[in-house]
């Protein structure tokens, strides 16, 4: 019989669809469903590795495994302050396979926070939130909805924290809240909004979840969407400004044939020949299949396997049931907010709100003041550009260090002990001094190099070292009491504690 | 003076000024606005639901025993994140919530009580709160001196129920930080 013909079947199985014409590689997108938001031919420059590490595929991928993951979750899971932490125990003890999907939903969220700003930071050091100058195409606009999927992953993430419903949930939930209340004037009407009464409760846990299993990812769904739309309708990734700028300077060619048909009354003859002046052509872009879904399904492949190989060997913590009376010691937040938790350490209002708020709006405008067209997806810029970006990490690293030392050697209420107005000092502390010093570094190199980019990349270097740096602080070198502990100092055992 | 525009199909009204409007212009505002209020006007139950009415919460005043069920010294209350204080027979309690961020304060015990002045009140110190969330330090009385901390830990008016003689603790109502109650 004819399907028992072995090379046949073997070539079916090892040998990848090759296309025999453009014609056949672009309706292998268009006539399929799952295909159809790629476009016909990609740049090759875009397909380069480096060009994006392929971040944000590998997000959604994550984002992906979250679902499935959270939809199968949301059938084991009871969302009630007696059955919640007791759903989960039988998750890991209980329920076949449980464990894998606790594990797996629990390392593709952290995966999935740390990607988003992988992906932010490549986006930023490769330019590519630029419009261009060829076409003005949104991706300023494109870098706003990106932000926005940030704070949505964080929101997600913060959200799903409560669930299990044990102690590092509860308390890092009431953490989190409590620093809603340090808003001015509607912070403990927000607080009370949110926990749906005046103590963390029940209303608190279904809440909780529906914004984590229904609103949230309703809303990151609604925007991802519209981001990758986006991206097709610039154009694809930033990158393809450089076939457009090559494009601009290409000597008109020889006019070739491209098209065969009868132009009846129009033309003598069954052909035209057409100069073709579009951007991509025959030698700098290929059929999007089978070169960019083949890699795409490599990438997603090695991310669903790394996630999983994670999720056999690293554990979810669970703590033990959440007790309003016993406060851990110490008590943290998620890891991605231990840099917050570390200023607001020092200040609840000036690192738990204005902090925040003028990063996240700092985040957004980043398009809008910096307007230079030059070096779209080239990472750094240029020469100068590599420069003040290693200026921008040195800086960063001193200034963070600096303000570091003076929360731990001198804080403010000895250097000031005759003041007690709290006001004082939610303005005057480490945090302010950084946030101070990293505005007065992009007004400085802003003035010395009269270019927003290179100010921008100094101070968003400086950013991601601040970050990087609170964040390892908050997370390893706090102990009991929020006391410093070198990595190598062991913490008390016994606290002298009641 | 109305012109037809005809290919718009809308009718042009010059109104003499610079502005020009059209009725499609108008219709096109008016049918914004509504929607709009209309918006404003869903959204309101939509959220004000959301706000609740009656809270099933432990009560904030409640018993806690009698005054000799105490030992002297302090005595750290779970259920309801209270610190009892006892120097023989005068009582007072303070509250277990940092002021900062809501963590509950463990109470670190001197090896021996000192007199302390703190604010011009001067008391016999048993030892001092630390907030193991951001590392906030009180004094004994409750007055904030290290960390993040905004405001001293709140003082709760203590009472004797006459009915069972029961200690009564009542957390809706602050009071000064010398209070005492003698029993």
């Amino acid at each position: 019989m004819k399907f028992l013909n072995i090379t046949t079947l073997w070539q079916k199985l090892v040998s990848p669809w090759r296309p025999e014409s453009n014609r056949e590689a672009g309706s292998g997108i268009v006539a399929n469903f799952l295909l159809h938001w790629f476009p016909n031919r990609i740049s090759v420059r875009s397909l380069a590795f480096s060009a994006s590490f392929y971040l944000g595929t590998i997000t959604f991928v994550i984002l992906l495994a979250l679902t499935v993951t959270g939809v199968v979750l949301m059938f084991l899971y009871v969302p009630s302050v007696e059955r919640a932490y007791w759903s989960i125990k039988d998750l890991d003890h209980a329920v076949s396979f449980g464990w894998l999907l606790r594990r797996l939903h629990r390392i593709s969220a952290h995966l999935m926070v740390a990607l988003v700003f992988l992906h932010m930071f490549r986006v930023f050091l490769t330019g590519s939130y630029k419009a261009g100058e060829i076409v003005r195409s949104a991706r300023p606009f494109n870098w706003v909805l990106g932000v926005t999927l940030l704070v949505l992953t964080l929101l997600l993430s913060f959200t799903g924290y409560l669930l299990p419903w044990d102690q590092l949930a509860f308390w890092a939930i009431t953490v989190g809240t409590n620093i809603a209340a340090a808003v001015p004037v509607v912070g403990e009407k927000t607080r009370q909004f949110l926990l749906g009464g005046t103590v963390i409760g029940q209303p608190t846990l279904i809440r909780f979840y529906v914004l984590h299993c229904a609103l949230l990812p309703l809303a990151l769904f609604a925007v991802a969407a519209w981001h990758m739309w986006r991206i097709r309708k610039d154009g694809g990734l930033a990158i393809v400004e450089q076939d457009r700028q090559e494009a601009l300077v290409r000597k008109p060619a020889e006019p070739k044939k491209s098209k065969t048909y009868s132009v009846l009354g129009i033309a003598s003859g069954t052909t035209v020949q057409v100069n073709d002046p579009t951007t991509l052509n025959e030698d700098n872009s290929v059929p999007s299949t089978p070169f960019l879904t083949i890699r795409i399904l490599v990438v997603s492949l090695l991310t669903l396997a790394i996630s999983i190989g994670l999720s056999l060997v690293v554990r979810a913590p669970l703590e033990a049931a959440a007790n309003p009376e016993v406060t851990p010691n110490p008590a943290k937040a998620p890891w991605y907010f231990l840099g917050l938790q570390e200023m607001v350490g020092y200040s609840a209002l000036m690192g738990g709100v204005i902090i925040p708020t003028v990063v996240v709006l700092g985040l957004m405008l980043i398009p809008f003041l910096d307007r230079e067209q030059k070096g779209i997806g080239i990472w750094f810029t240029d020469g100068p550009g590599r420069r003040w970006a290693a200026f921008g990490v040195l800086y960063g690293l001193v200034t963070t260090c600096g303000c570091l030392a003076i929360a731990l050697l001198a804080p403010m209420r000895d250097i000031f002990p005759t003041i007690e107005s709290q006001f004082f000092f939610d303005l005057v502390n480490p945090a302010t001094f950084l946030l101070l010093l990293f505005a007065g570094m992009y007004f400085l190199v802003l003035k010395k190099t009269s270019s927003t980019r290179y100010a921008a990349i100094a101070t968003f270097c400086a950013f991601i070292v601040a970050f990087v740096l609170l964040t390892y602080t908050g997370t390893a070198l706090r102990g009991p009491n929020w006391d410093f502990f070198w990595p190598w100092q062991a913490w008390p055992s016994h606290p002298m504690a009641l | 003076m109305a012109s037809t525009d005809t290919t718009n199909g809308a009718v042009q009204i010059s109104t003499g000024g610079d502005s020009v409007q059209t009725r499609r212009g108008f219709l096109g505002r008016l049918t914004g606005a509504v929607v709009a209020l209309g918006a404003l006007v869903a959204s309101w139950p939509l959220l004000r639901s959301l706000v609740p009415n009656v809270l099933y919460e432990p009560p904030k005043r409640f018993r806690i025993g009698t005054p000799e069920s105490f030992q002297e010294g302090v005595t750290f209350l779970e259920e309801h994140r209270i610190f009892l204080f006892r120097e023989s027979s005068s009582f007072h309690a303070i509250s277990g919530v940092c002021t900062h961020l809501g963590c509950t304060v463990k109470f670190s015990p001197f090896m021996t009580p000192q007199e302390e002045t703190v604010r011009q009140l001067t008391y016999r110190a048993l030892g001092e709160f630390q907030c193991p969330c951001h590392g906030s330090k009180f004094r004994g009385e409750g007055t904030n001196f290290a960390g993040p901390a905004p405001r001293p830990l709140m003082c709760f008016q203590v009472e004797l129920s006459p009915a069972t003689g029961e200690l009564v603790v009542d957390t809706a109502t602050e009071v000064a930080r010398d209070f005492r109650l003698v029993v």
